[in-house]
């Protein structure tokens, strides 16, 4: 969506006055535009969360936290001027704080390295990570038709959901050559992203 | 039987495949402190996982938007008067906290004279 003034991803009339409830002074203000607000945005923050933890359920139970926690202390929203910028903020400012807390609950009997694997469940964004769902879809399909046949057969089969035996059976090859296979394909498409986002 | 001492491109497929199944706990009970240490310092299991994150979210994300935002909603509003009645009853606690130690102060003035 573009706006007057050219500002891509601007937002619609319903989230801008959902998010002017939010950030009133007074809390049952506040709580009544939240209702707004989640349908404005649902579909969004769960497909963020979702990147992060592979998991619906897991996911809700976040987003109720976040959602509870933008209510409690909705100040960092109050400058928010596109959705980019809207879901940016609350991946930065809320949702990556209860990320960490799932992590953590999920460290309390081992004894990994908080910082190091915390990044693997709740990491700093970069600019890839911040790409709208639609453009990753775009981008996605234009960078697997540029890999070879093999290689995108074996990625467009994972993301079918098959097994990696599975998978190994399908293109006549052994477990351990699919993951290698596999792992090749993805610093690949890495280098091809990066290079494409370069270039933009 | 969890395989140990796996190669740095078996534990990113072994990554991949657990956020793809939504058991990221599993994977990382898995790790032992050797493989945990490896992806921790590995540049190119970082950049890989940002890939994986993408092939996921564009894969399956789709399916996590629940029918019924409904639903949801009367979830958040839940857990909304939940934390305000628990900040009512903290501000009424540290009402009654305040009071109690000018009372007792009082009394040990009075005890004193």
């Amino acid at each position: 969506m573009q706006d007057k003034s050219g500002n891509r991803h601007a937002m619609n009339k319903r989230l801008r006055n959902a998010l002017k409830g939010l950030t009133a002074p007074d809390a049952e203000r506040r709580r009544r535009a939240m209702e707004p607000f989640v349908r404005a945005t649902f579909g969004s923050f769960i497909r963020c969360l979702y990147r992060y933890l592979g998991n619906e359920v897991e996911c809700e139970d976040v987003l109720e936290d976040v959602y509870a926690d933008i209510w409690e202390n909705p100040q960092r929203l109050r400058d928010v001027t596109s959705e980019n910028e809207l879901l940016r903020t609350v991946y930065l400012y809320y949702m990556r704080k209860r990320l960490r807390q799932v992590y953590r609950r999920i460290n309390r009997n081992l004894n990994l390295s908080q910082k190091g694997m915390m990044n693997l469940v709740a990491p700093e964004l970069s600019a890839l990570e911040m790409v709208s769902q639609m453009e990753c879809h775009q981008v996605l399909r234009l960078m697997l038709s540029k890999l070879k046949a093999r290689e995108r057969r074996a990625i467009e089969l994972w993301m079918e959901g098959m097994s990696n035996r599975s998978i190994a059976n399908e293109l006549k090859t052994t477990v351990g050559a699919v993951k290698m296979l596999e792992y090749r394909t993805i610093l690949k498409l890495k280098k091809m992203l990066s290079e494409y986002y370069d270039k933009d | 039987m969890v395989e140990k001492n796996r190669e740095i491109q078996e534990l990113l497929v072994d990554y991949a495949g657990a956020l793809r199944d939504g058991c990221i706990p599993t994977f990382l009970k898995s790790l032992t402190r050797d493989e945990a240490e490896m992806i921790t310092t590995c540049r190119e299991f970082q950049d890989s996982v940002e890939i994986v994150r993408v092939l996921n979210s564009v894969g399956f994300a789709d399916n996590a938007v629940a029918p019924n935002v409904g639903l949801f909603i009367s979830r958040v509003d839940a857990e909304i008067s939940s934390r305000l009645k628990k900040a009512r009853a903290s501000s009424r606690g540290s009402y009654t906290t305040e009071a109690g130690p000018a009372h007792k102060t009082g009394k040990n003035a009075e005890k004193s004279i």
